[in-house]
């Protein structure tokens, strides 16, 4: 047996004005699961704690709650001391117990043929994984989507899919799909990460229904222009300046020995948008010993197609990346956009390994920089954070400049092609970021990504950053000092 | 309508609400039944969880059986239905299981289901214990979950009033009949329900044990229920200790651990490397029943040859890593968050309570002996005799689950009274646990701990009359409601309570060794084919055992 503190989210609507928190000390067994630390709070310290659990063994989805802020199966998530257990994001009953009903019988059930005609194996095995959901809605309660706009949700088009893909349902689910907000998600993965089943409801549900949709001619009209710019110039976005690649040669050395070589797949958005913020990351890599190769054949990574489900283009688009860093033999890829980093990792099968730049400085160190007088935040690009895994990096780069004042990690709204094509929702989605900017007080924003980093500047007044400019900066602080010693 | 007015101010006026038939109860054979009985009228489905995601179906793992393929026939699946069930089965209703199971099965295919499928469109079947024909379906090792979600999107469009959150207290009667329910709502609140039939498929409820597979509405309720409305049950004493329940953590343990892993291969060892199956049934070694395993299990255990956690090992490691990802997902994923990876090392498991095969007394039609009651599904009595086969439970919900609905459904209009005393009782005993004093928490431990160590695998009179005095005991204490939302776990408890006697009432009147029912102080001349003894029975007014007159 071993004892732990516990904080414990209460709230009876009939008598309490707002929820507060209460903490209970308990005895459990080795081992013990969240849902026994529950049962304990129950059974020896006080029975009116309400909390909803079935199985015990994660296949009912009855008991999901949020610990310490994540959403877990109480049932599967294992206790641990001093930690805070709180209601999911959805409208609280009682304590612990959330209405999960509006969710659950809005998803569509499939209207049969009436023939007991099997689907062939292939189907069988495409419609599994989406069948494995056990709608503990954990994906509904993280959805940044559905905050600010109308969409049934990711569970929803799970659904969807999965009736789409059977042959014995007989309605238009994509169709159906599109009227129920499917390209108003963002592609940024929190359903997933939150799914105790790891359904992979962007990737393997939403990204393939805007296939079909496509196919169907429902493609939203500002992604076909993406689409068409992509086959017409290799690039998803137009020009305001001249191009990051026309500033610069094909092969960077840097001030030092070299420690690493790499290629680097520069992206549309800091090729064409923001060429300055890739030429601050080159200063940072040549002060640190990487040798950059450019190959100028690069093109668009593909994913604003892969995101909105027009694929047509997808592999000439593939092979000729490879080709530009495999003719090199280079065995680096450097990404520092988040979204071509995800991409060219999970939908390319490269030739050589693909490094994102937070992992590339991290991993052959840095020269210090001097500190600056700063407070900054740190917004979490989708693609970084739950695309790579890629979440204490950045922040080990950027506290060796400024200080680090953390907000929730959610999405900007930008990703998903949801800029182009639903712009009121990724405007209300950046606006909930200003909130929690200005919350928490900061002087700078600091992210690792063009697309939310031009997102977010238009959403608020503070200065924001990639994490290289960050750095740059540091060091031109620490040459500045340096100089007026030598004075 | 009939309107009630309380005896006391405690109580919100109990709503009335009014239907054709009522189904308590929402796993397969509860959503089943309302999905046949909307055919006939107004139904409405209650459920003490939310649809979908109580009662056991939905952790059922392994399969469905069925007879699907030429080489297999209807007539080996009843010989090993019988076989499996030491010859305590209802024939009448094994009968209809074996020959139903397949359209029932067709049902649920039609209506959306993914089940595995052969590379040539059929369903595909593996082997499963008792079985002389692989003739369990599966989806992977989620069956039961595919089941549930295919029926409840099936409810979806029938048109049925699903009322979520619902604990059904006791069955309300006009006279000798059955005229609908008395519950508690989500707010704990009083509510009544006039049907003109009724429909129990509340599930099993080895949640009386210590260690059980059960969910947590598996308390026995319908069982405890319709007895009190005056039903016969037969057969309580028949518990199924499944054999393979994880030992390990302390709080998982019971957890199933699902027959498909022996039916896909999975070997069992005792603690000296033994397969020791072959001592207790060379022929069949695991996958033998499910009462033959669970003693020799339990067997090797207090003999001494256990591991650390007090279980044997269930190997799998040699069978192709992909073979256990496709197959067994849901226990690699859950043994993987417990720390074990079973494509590398042994499970450890142990004998766990899993299915009550007694129940209430049913004809073919699911009438139980009360009229305007019908059960179906586990609480019901006599498909699976003495011992229940892996994958008859699933087809047991579905074929039974279909005639109980229809059955209901093609009952008489008549409209029954709510008679208000039946009401004020309830006020009476429900206001009676603000005054309590023990928490229902304690005294359901103490039961579930009683029951494991006097009436669970082994079993002697003397332990079985010491824990028949626990259970008298514990339901003399005064429970007590912390709150009004405590009240329905004071109900419930009472129901675990008179479950639990039913099953060591039984357990004591049968005083033979037959399936899953073990009397080590018994010694008998018979085998279960000539058994003097029929199926036990209890009811408010008569209990006892049939003979049967040997030819």
């Amino acid at each position: 047996m071993k004892k732990m503190n516990v904080r414990v989210q209460r709230f009876d609507p009939g008598q309490d004005e707002k929820p507060h928190f209460q903490t209970y000390l308990v005895e459990v067994n080795e081992g013990a699961r969240v849902l026994h630390v529950l049962h304990a709070v129950h059974d020896e310290i006080d029975p009116t704690l309400s909390y909803r659990w079935c199985c015990g063994s994660g296949q009912c989805g009855s008991c999901a709650v949020r610990v310490n802020g994540e959403p877990v199966l109480a049932c599967m998530e294992e206790a641990r001391d001093a930690m805070t257990i709180e209601p999911l994001k959805l409208p609280v009953k009682k304590d612990l117990v959330v209405d999960l009903e509006p969710a659950l019988d809005a998803l569509s059930h499939i209207e049969p043929t009436g023939s007991a005609a099997m689907p062939t194996r292939e189907e069988v095995e495409l419609i599994k994984p989406l069948r494995s959901c056990i709608g503990c809605l954990a994906c509904v309660s993280v959805c940044p989507a559905m905050d600010v706009t109308s969409f049934a949700g990711p569970t929803a088009m799970r659904q969807d899919f999965r009736l789409a893909l059977d042959p014995r349902d007989t309605k238009d689910r994509v169709t159906e799909a599109v009227s129920k907000g499917l390209f108003t998600c963002t592609s940024c993965q929190a359903c997933w990460k939150v799914c105790p089943k790891d359904i992979q409801i962007p990737g393997k549900a939403i990204e393939k229904l805007r296939s079909l949709a496509n196919k169907k001619g429902l493609t939203l009209p500002r992604h076909q222009e993406v689409a068409k710019m992509v086959r017409e110039t290799g690039r998803s976005v137009s020009r305001t300046e001249p191009t990051f690649m026309e500033q610069v040669g094909e092969v960077i050395e840097p001030h030092g020995p070299v420690k690493a070589t790499v290629g680097f797949f520069v992206g549309c958005m800091y090729n064409q948008r923001l060429p300055q913020t890739a030429l601050d990351a080159i200063e940072v890599l040549r002060r640190n010993g990487i040798r950059v190769i450019i190959p100028k054949e690069q093109v668009c990574c593909g994913s604003p197609l892969i995101r909105t489900g027009q694929l047509d283009f997808l592999d000439t688009l593939k092979r000729r990346n490879i080709d530009a860093f495999a003719f090199r033999n280079i065995d680096t890829v450097l990404t520092m956009c988040a979204g071509c980093g995800s991409t060219l990792k999970h939908d390319y099968r490269t030739p050589f390994r693909v490094m994102d730049i937070n992992e590339l400085l991290t991993r052959y160190g840095i020269e210090p920089p001097a500190r600056l007088p700063l407070k900054a935040t740190y917004h979490d690009p989708c693609h970084l954070l739950r695309g790579q895994g890629i979440r204490d990096l950045p922040r080990e780069l950027i506290t060796q400049v400024v200080n680090l004042v953390e907000m929730p990690s959610v999405c900007c709204g930008s990703g998903g092609g949801v800029r182009s094509g639903v712009p009121e929702e990724a405007a209300a989605l950046a606006e909930k970021r200003r909130e929690e900017i200005e919350k928490t007080g900061a002087d700078i924003v600091i992210s690792s990504c063009p697309f939310c980093e031009f997102h977010i500047m238009e959403h608020t007044d503070r200065p924001v950053k990639n994490v290289t400019t960050l750095l740059l900066e540091g060091y031109r602080e620490k040459d500045r000092k340096k100089a007026e010693n030598t004075v | 309508m009939y309107v009630y007015y309380p005896p006391y101010n405690k109580m919100r006026s109990a709503d009335v609400l009014d239907c054709h038939v009522l189904v308590i109860g929402s796993g397969g054979a509860g959503v089943r039944a309302a999905i046949e009985a909307s055919g006939y009228g107004e139904t409405i489905l209650v459920s003490k969880t939310l649809t979908g995601k109580g009662g056991c179906t939905t952790m059922a793992e392994g399969g469905y059986n069925a007879v699907l393929r030429e080489q297999d026939s209807c007539e080996i699946h009843f010989e090993d239905t019988m076989k499996g069930g030491a010859y305590l089965n209802d024939p009448e209703l094994v009968r209809i299981l074996v020959d139903e199971a397949p359209m029932r099965i067709r049902d649920l295919l039609q209506w959306g289901a993914v089940f595995d499928v052969t590379d040539c469109c059929e369903v595909a079947q593996r082997p499963f214990g008792g079985q002389r024909f692989p003739r369990t379906c599966y989806a992977g090792d989620r069956t039961g979950h595919e089941m549930m979600a295919t029926l409840v999107e099936r409810l979806a469009g029938a048109g049925v009033e699903v009322m979520n959150e619902v604990t059904a207290l006791d069955l309300l009667k006009d006279g000798d009949r059955v005229v609908g329910a008395v519950g508690l709502d989500e707010k704990s609140e009083l509510l009544a329900i006039r049907a003109d039939s009724t429909v129990l498929a509340t599930g099993g409820g080895t949640r009386i044990y210590d260690i059980s597979t059960n969910s947590s509405s598996g308390t026995g309720d319908g069982f405890a229920i319709g007895y009190r409305a005056g039903a016969e049950l037969i057969d309580m004493e028949m518990v199924q200790f499944h054999p393979t329940g994880a030992v390990y953590p302390y709080d998982a343990r019971g957890r199933l651990i699902t027959e498909a892993v022996r039916g896909e291969g999975g070997i069992l060892k005792n603690s000296l490397g033994e397969r020791f199956m072959s001592r207790y049934d060379p022929e069949r070694m695991e996958l033998s029943t499910r009462d033959v395993v669970s003693r020799a299990i339990a067997t090797e255990i207090l003999e001494g040859r256990c591991t650390a956690h007090g279980g044997v090992f269930l190997d799998v490691t040699h069978l192709p890593g992909q073979q256990i990802e496709e197959k067994l997902p849901v226990m690699l994923e859950q043994f993987l968050k417990f720390g074990v990876d079973i494509r590398e090392e042994p499970m450890e498991v142990a004998p766990t309570a899993h299915h009550m095969m007694g129940g209430l007394r049913i004809t073919p039609k699911c009438e139980t002996t009360v009229i305007g009651l019908f059960a179906c599904g586990e609480v019901a009595g006599g498909v699976h005799g003495a011992n229940r086969l892996g994958g008859n439970a699933l087809a047991d919900t579905q074929v039974f689950g279909k005639r109980a609905g229809e059955s209901a459904g093609k009952a008489k209009k008549k409209r029954g009274r709510i008679d208000k005393r039946a009401l004020d009782a309830q006020e009476t005993r429900l206001s009676a646990f603000f005054d309590g004093e023990v928490p229902p928490s304690t005294v359901a431990r103490s039961l579930r701990t009683a029951m494991w160590e006097g009436a669970g695998i082994f079993r002697t009179a003397r332990e079985l009359e010491k824990t028949l005095g626990v259970i008298t005991h514990l339901s003399s204490l005064p429970v007590k409601a912390a709150g009004r939302s405590n009240l329905a776990e004071c109900c419930i408890l009472q129901n675990m309570l008179t479950t639990a006697s039913l099953v060591v009432k039984g357990a004591l009147i049968r005083k033979e060794s037959r399936g899953a029912h073990v009397r080590k102080d018994v010694t008998q001349t018979w085998d279960p084919q000539t058994s003097p003894y029929g199926h036990s029975y209890q009811s408010l007014t008569r209990t006892g055992i049939e003979t049967v007159v040997k030819a």
